[in-house]
């Protein structure tokens, strides 16, 4: 059996090595499909591991709670795409915000209110759309953002405070140190008390570019901007031991306290970053299916040359036949060739694939991502090819008729 | 069995029609053939007689329409086509007019492409192939493709390969047919010595000069037996060497008889 096996790997071999550039050419309509599986079978890892490592980061004893929709994964998807989700009609309150810190095992709790507005500095400069956050003195604990100078929002400020992102400052000021300058926010006037130093991965889980914001008191902002939403808020708990526990308790306990309007979701671990994940799992179904496609483009090539070669190679499987190949020796000697063909596009394709998604990681902040999962999918998907779109045409000559074949000369 | 040698292959009322109805028409009819081991047949008759058709029906690639053919005393009919198949390889050796070699692959491959489907290993294959080409000095040419060689160097790679198996029968269809006399007489001894080392060999031709290498010369007319001329006695017929000791000591010779049946 491995005699045969073999013997029929290296009469597949030999032919095809007679014509090399059909052959490569073959081999490529399988690689393209390969690869872009590759490539998207590796981004969508690299992404994965993006957000697992964003969810160590943000840590694993944060609490969410987000106006939740009815709405279905596309829609969702499509207003993550638009970033209407900013603006989303919000049942969170301020008074919810001092329910929450009321119950146990709550370290701290920061609502976040964005809004996009027109900034003024001192001397003119004038910036039209800037990330507004309103939060409260907690949030620089929930982040765990740094002070580059000056202090926080405080409760008890006296005036209208306001901490900058360092790159707005410098957008702003022209400088990294503005501390105790001014700033006109819808018609009021902020003093700047403090600067955030810049952070390594400026787009987090809320997808705030945290440098470009600027952060002022939200009952401060509620009080100039009446159309305020709070769109999540933000809370460390105590310790994570009773996790689920604490995420129950704040949501009967919010449940109760607006007199059971239930739209809204307590999120933990995860789930925090799940919308993320619904987006490019659409995305990625999306690209499968087009990698789908081309994978059976580059198998229709495969059968399409594999019938070439039969129609041509008719008077050699006469002479075969007639030196002792039986109907299953000339079957399997044309189904290897279709299954070298399709194996060495799909290692091609491998090859191929990692390269543009090694290419593609030097400029976006993905990492490649390479696991014994994809080599299997694609080895199995390259066989997978060869066996489907190879078995007709060796079918087709296995079934050739020896006495005609011999007088056929092609 | 017969008494004397072996009777190799029997053909009984062999048949072998081609279409249906009107369109029938018989390219062998009521064919009787008893072939002992060591003969060496040819068979002449007019273009279109059927001597191709038997051929490729004694060969194994062809099936009759009606009657029995006997290989070694089994009905092929009952042969799975898989069995034909080794049966090709291993027991049936086909030499054709067109010499028939793969153009795309060297002498010497072509040589070895029985042992492929007899279960060798490669390198057996190769040393093989390489031994008979020897034997055919043709060894300096065992790299060169079909295309480099001149048409009787290839008609005698293609003898190679009709041997390289150790076949019992070798079928030989007008294999000098497109080679000239002086081609003609280096592949006639070929067949001629390999006849002589105890093979079974029938072969067609459309030269009568050749007929004096034969041991048994068969006249075809539409499909069946014209005349039907014995040269030599069946105990005078070369042994296979591994088969001389098998052969029962019954050495009483026979006298060397012309034997002549007229249908
Ligand atoms: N596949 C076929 N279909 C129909 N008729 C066929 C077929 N093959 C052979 N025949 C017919 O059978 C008859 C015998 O053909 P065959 O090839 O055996 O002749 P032949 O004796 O070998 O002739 P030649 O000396 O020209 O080679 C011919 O009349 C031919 O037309
Ligand atoms: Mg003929």
């Amino acid at each position: 059996m491995a005699l045969l096996l073999r013997t029929h790997y290296e009469l597949a071999r030999t032919s095809i090595k007679r014509n090399r550039g059909r052959s490569f050419l073959t081999c490529l309509g399988i690689s393209i499909g390969v690869a872009s599986i590759i490539l998207i079978l590796s981004l969508m890892g690299s992404i994965s591991s993006l957000i697992s490592s964003q969810v160590a980061q943000i840590g694993s004893d944060l609490v969410v709670v987000r106006p939740s929709t009815t709405k279905t994964a596309v829609s969702r998807v499509v207003d993550e795409l638009t970033s209407s989700s900013m603006y989303l009609k919000s049942n969170l309150t301020l008074k919810d915000v001092a329910t929450i810190e009321k119950l146990d095992n709550i370290a701290s709790v920061a609502p976040l209110a964005v809004s996009v507005n027109s900034l003024s500095g001192d001397d003119d400069t004038f910036l039209p759309s800037v990330p507004v956050v309103g939060t409260n003195p907690d949030f620089i604990k929930i982040q765990n953002l740094t002070l580059k100078s000056g202090t926080f929002l405080k409760d008890d400020a006296p005036t209208a405070t306001a901490v900058i992102g360092a790159k707005l400052a410098n957008d702003l000021y022209g400088t990294g140190e503005p501390v105790g300058k001014t700033l006109t926010l819808l018609g009021e006037r902020f003093i700047i008390v403090g600067v955030l130093t810049e952070v390594d991965d400026p787009i987090n889980f809320n997808n705030l570019d945290l440098d470009s914001s600027l952060f002022v008191s939200a009952s401060a902002l509620n009080k100039i901007d009446n159309s305020l939403q709070i769109q999540q808020i933000n809370i460390r708990t105590e310790n994570t031991n009773d996790l689920e526990k604490t995420v129950k308790t704040i949501r009967e306990t919010l449940i109760a306290s607006k007199n059971g309007d239930t739209n809204f979701s307590v999120l933990s671990g995860d789930d925090i970053t799940h919308p993320a994940g619904t987006l490019f799992s659409v995305i990625s179904s999306i690209l499968s299916v087009v990698a789908g496609i081309s994978l059976i483009v580059g198998g229709i090539g495969i059968m399409n040359i594999m019938l070439v070669s039969v129609a041509e190679r008719t008077h050699e499987i006469g002479i075969r036949k007639a030196v002792g190949a039986s109907t299953g020796n000339i079957f399997l000697q044309f189904l290897f060739e279709a299954l070298i063909l399709s194996l060495s596009g799909g290692f091609l394709g491998l090859i191929l694939g990692y390269g543009l998604a090694f290419l593609l990681c030097l400029i976006t902040p993905f990492n490649p991502f390479v696991s014994w999962q994809i080599l299997a999918i694609t080895f199995s998907t390259a066989l997978l090819t060869g066996l489907i779109f190879g078995l007709f045409p060796a079918i087709k000559a296995a079934k050739k008729n020896p006495i005609y074949s011999l007088k056929f000369w092609g | 069995m017969s008494e004397e040698t072996e009777t190799i292959i029997k053909l009984e009322n062999l048949t072998k029609r081609f279409g249906y109805g009107d369109a029938a028409s018989y390219a062998l009819k009521d064919f009787d053939l008893t072939v002992k081991r060591g003969e060496f047949i040819m068979i002449m008759g007019p273009s279109g007689c059927g001597k191709t058709t038997l051929l490729n029906l004694i060969g194994l690639l062809d099936s009759a329409t009606s009657g029995v053919y006997r290989l070694n005393d089994e009905p092929v009919s009952r042969i799975s086509a898989r069995r034909q198949a080794r049966l090709r390889a291993k027991k049936i050796g086909f030499i054709f007019q067109n010499f028939n070699l793969i153009p795309d692959l060297p002498i010497i491959e072509n040589v070895a492409l029985p042992l492929v489907y007899s279960g060798y290993h490669k390198t057996r294959r190769l040393i093989r192939a390489s031994e008979i080409l020897d034997r055919f000095n043709l060894k300096e040419k065992e790299y060169y493709f079909p295309s480099q060689l001149s048409g009787g160097q290839q008609q005698r790679a293609a003898i190679a390969r009709a041997i390289v198996a150790r076949p019992e029968i070798i079928l030989a269809d007008e294999p000098t047919g497109n080679l000239d006399s002086h081609s003609s007489a280096l592949v006639m001894s070929e067949l001629s010595r390999i006849h002589s080392e105890g093979n079974t060999i029938i072969m067609v031709t459309h030269n009568p000069s050749l007929t004096s290498y034969a041991t048994r010369v068969i006249h075809m007319l539409d499909g069946s037996i014209d005349t039907d001329i014995k040269t030599v006695a069946d105990s005078d017929l070369p042994v296979p060497v591994e088969k001389k000791n098998r052969r029962r000591p019954k050495n009483k010779k026979k006298s060397n008889r012309k034997k002549k049946t007229k249908k």
